[in-house]
């Protein structure tokens, strides 16, 4: 009977009504959407750590071995190339990841984007390096489709088998006796899982935060109908069933519809580089299982939500439906949030990613939590220091329904939080590569002349024009300040294999894989921000026309008195605006607080930029927002004679 | 000869209803008239066109002589602000505001400051029986309560014409009774008109006269010999 009601009650809410649904359906998919990518984004690092696995050796106890792996970079343009070094100790090995068989020593197999580059390039720039091509690297031995990977077969006593690698485990992995091919997880890959997991909780928080102000939008629309259904004597099982059925009906079409959008968002999704390149398509989508798992878990906390939003109904239907003067909120909501934050001085980059992810969720939910309190207080500053009518509606308006406020810019004041703490993790660690290029190689001990005697027969035969000298066990080529990309890689080509195991390298080769790292933490950076950009003005949107929906009767009779509508666009923008700018400041530098013991190093340039334009971004978007609900405030007011009697 | 509101031929469709069919009515300055009718008959439509709230399909109405019909809805905004006082059934006070507020509030959009607006607004609360209530939010008022604080918003400004649709639909007898008193004595108090739209005979038998409206048309004359 409750679920019968409750369709009838959807069905008749009107025109208006059926809006406020479409509006709580609209805010549940862009939810789900971007929850299904947040969660997506950690199985996707997930596969990629296992796929990439095979190329870090786990050392095989005595007597198991059947092969020996190493591997180390090599560079083509400005690009790195992994270098997989393989030798049976026995017939019948498991073949790699990718292959169908183990590589024959002498034989080179090529990932599909590299075997593209030797076809590209000239040979004497790069195919020189890897003659005998036997075949190409299939997907499930690289770790995205660009990857440029090279596996070389070798003889078990092969000088690459042997020789030692650099001391930088980053740039490669020493020799190592394996018992299979199935490996470990790297550092890198185990590094950006970790990331991925605190990028989901800046995404997930808001998320949630936002999916449970839809909710709410539902029980505010509906408070006074349900508050009179209380007063005819509907028990508070009754209210709550049709509520919570209400709520979880359209958030279960809006997770449904969120998955869709999600699903047909994947290739574009896909495109976003990090570690160097795009994503598989399905590295992206969710297992069956996750997908069911969010489409089922969001209407149950749309429904939870609703519960709540639901507690001064159900406590106390006078309550709303006469609009008593609301308790005031207490202080311990700031108090627990500055306890949360007082933990935050205590952690070191040394400390636990897990809670180090905590931490931050913890201070994510009370930020939330106190967030209404201080727009309650802005509320009734704004309304005291008041001169003119605007001003004095919106700071009423704050200090009646402080949640409500919060909710329209509680978006953008979380976004504040991200771009806070992650604008000081982007530092400008790196310059870029100044003077001429040149080729440094380390060489066996007591081998550096005879080394720098082969690296100058090499060049010349090659033709390129270069001053090799010997620097302790290092050997540099000057290629000249006039050597362009082609030249250095005609030098790497022809210096490829001076040393086994080892490459020559420039400077740019060698900090390009912490150029990478930041430039992934300014992507994942863009990404957050971005999700979470959406996430604020999809919310300031909604609960704008949802604030208009609810007080389309004030509205009407302020303007039938003759209230101008600028009046009314200036007291909602002062509504916004007041506690926006107060709310995101604060979040910004709260963001910056909880950011500081994980600083590495001075405050970047870009992090700032990135910060300014987060700031700007989310003005500018939460007043495009407001300003988007104007013609349905004109719509509601335009007839404010209701009745045609 | 000193007819403050006038109502000339006024007509006004809703699709295939006629809500007026053509009305001629004058509102004498200080007077006080009731226009009564069963539900749908048109009287409120007829209150709505002369208060500048809606546009008639065809007719005039003039206000002091000015036209205000064809002005556009800038202009008639600006016109209710000043020149009119409005009283409803119920709903008309903002719930976020405390009582004072609510009064003040049409002096504040006039361009009056703050405080002024305020002062000027508490002198209302003890003749209408308020004192006490400046700072309760409407939520806190009784019915009777409230359309007293509404009444003082309408006169606030001291308007020419007060307009009140149903002001007593809300209450009960007795309390609409004490409400009517007041609305009508401070009206005339403040020497401004009073048009109340009502199907109740006891409202009306506080007014001047009363014109009858049925199926869009004045069974009575609405205008003076």
């Amino acid at each position: 009977m409750n679920l019968d009601l409750t369709w009838r009650l959807l069905k008749g809410g009107g025109r208006r009504g059926l809006l406020g649904t479409w509006l709580t359906l609209g805010a549940v998919a862009v939810s789900t959407a971007l929850l299904l990518f947040a969660v997506a984004a950690n199985f996707a690092f997930d596969a990629r750590a296992d796929r990439g696995a095979w190329r870090n050796p786990v050392p095989a106890g005595d007597g198991a071995a059947v092969a020996i792996e190493a591997s180390r970079f090599d560079y083509v343009r400005d690009q790195a190339i992994t270098v997989v070094d393989l030798a049976a100790l026995k017939d019948g090995v498991p073949a790699p990841p990718g292959l169908p068989r183990f590589p024959k020593p002498g034989e080179v197999w090529l990932s599909p984007a590299l075997a593209e580059l030797t076809r590209e390039l000239p040979a004497d720039q790069f195919a020189d390096r890897y003659p005998n091509r036997a075949g190409v690297l299939g997907d499930a031995g690289l770790v995205h489709p660009d990857e440029l990977v090279a596996v070389v077969g070798h003889e078990p006593d092969a000088p690459a088998m042997v020789a030692a690698r650099s001391d930088d485990w980053i740039v490669g992995k020493e020799p190592t006796k394996v018992a299979s091919l199935a490996g470990t997880p790297g550092e890198d890959a185990e590094a950006y899982k970790a990331l991925a997991l605190v990028a989901s909780v800046l995404m997930v928080v808001p998320l949630l935060v936002f999916g449970g102000a839809a909710a709410r939008l539902t029980v505010a629309r509906r408070d006074q109908r349900l508050a009179t259904l209380r007063l005819v004597g509907a028990t508070p099982g009754q209210v709550v069933a049709m509520t919570v059925a209400e709520a979880v009906l359209v958030a279960l079409a809006g997770a449904l519809a969120g998955a869709v959008v999600f699903a047909l968002a994947v290739p574009l999704l896909a495109r976003i580089e990090i570690q160097g390149g795009p994503w598989f398509v399905a590295d992206l989508f969710p297992s069956l299982t996750d997908l069911g798992a969010v489409v089922v878990a969001v209407p149950l906390l749309v429904g939870l939500s609703a519960v709540i939003g639901l507690q001064r109904v159900v406590v106390s239907p006078l309550g709303v439906a006469k609009r008593e003067t609301p308790p005031a909120m207490r202080f311990v909501r700031v108090l627990v949030l500055l306890a949360v934050l007082a933990v935050f001085p205590m952690l070191t980059k040394g400390t636990s990613v897990a809670i180090v992810a905590v931490a931050l969720a913890l201070a994510f939910l009370c930020l939330n939590l106190a967030g209404p309190w201080v727009v309650g207080l802005i509320g009734r500053i704004t309304a005291a220091g008041a001169r003119g009518p605007a001003r004095l509606l919106a700071g009423r308006r704050l200090v009646d329904d402080p949640r409500s406020a919060w909710r329209t810019v509680s978006g953008v004041a979380l976004t504040g939080f991200v771009a806070g703490f992650l604008g000081l993790l982007s530092p400008d660690a790196f310059t870029t590569q100044s003077g001429s290029p040149q080729l440094s190689v380390t060489a066996p001990p007591g081998q550096v002349e005879r080394v720098a005697d082969q690296a100058r027969e090499r060049l010349a035969a090659a033709e390129v024009t270069a001053t090799v000298e010997s620097r302790e066990r290092v050997v540099v080529a000057a290629l000249g300040s006039s050597a362009d990309a082609a030249t250095v890689d005609r030098a790497r080509t022809a210096l490829a294999g001076l040393v086994p195991g080892r490459t020559p390298t420039t400077e740019a080769d060698e900090q390009r894989f912490g150029i990478q790292i930041l430039d992934d933490i300014r992507v994942g950076t863009v990404v957050v921000l971005s999700v979470s950009f959406l996430v604020a003005i999809a919310s300031a949107g909604i609960t704008a026309a949802s604030s208009i929906l609810d007080r389309r009767q004030t509205y009407g009779l302020l303007r039938l008195a003759g209230t101008p509508l600028e009046v009314l666009d200036r007291a909602r923008r002062s509504e916004t605006l007041i506690p926006l700018a107060v709310m995101g400041g604060g979040a910004i530098l709260v963001g910056v607080f909880c950011a500081m013991p994980f600083m590495m190093g001075s405050i970047s340039t870009v992090g700032v930029i990135t910060l300014a334009g987060c700031v700007v971004a989310g003005f500018a978007g939460v007043i495009g927002a407001g300003a988007m609900s104007r013609p349905l405030l004109r719509s509601v007011t335009a007839d404010p004679a209701p009745r045609p009697d | 000869m000193n007819d403050v509101l006038v109502g000339r031929a006024l007509a006004k469709r809703f699709g295939q209803t006629v809500a007026l069919g053509g009305v001629d009515i004058a509102v004498r300055a200080g007077e006080a008239v009731a226009i009564m009718g069963p539900s749908g008959s048109g009287k409120s439509t007829l209150l709505h066109c002369l208060a500048g709230i809606m546009k008639p399909d065809a007719g005039e109405v003039h206000l002091l002589g000015q036209r205000i019909d064809a002005m556009g809805e800038r202009k008639r905004s600006a016109l209710r602000r000043t020149r009119f006082g409005f009283v409803f059934q119920f709903g008309q006070l903002l719930p976020e505001l405390p009582a004072e507020e609510n009064v003040a509030l049409p002096l504040m959009l006039g361009g009056v400051p703050r405080t002024q607006a305020v002062r000027q607004a508490r002198e209302w609360f003890a003749p209408l029986g308020l004192q006490g209530m400046e700072g309760r939010r409407p939520g806190e008022l009784s019915g009777g309560q409230a359309q007293r604080v509404a009444i003082a918003r309408a006169l606030v400004t001291k308007p020419a014409v007060v307009f009140a649709d149903e002001p007593t639909g809300a209450l009960d007898q007795q309390t609409g009774h004490g409400t009517m008193r007041l609305l009508v004595e401070a009206t005339r108090h403040n020497g401004a008109s009073l048009i109340v739209v009502t199907h109740d005979p006891n409202v009306a038998g506080w007014c001047d006269r009363t014109v009858e409206v049925r199926d869009g048309l004045l069974l009575t004359t609405g205008v003076h010999a």
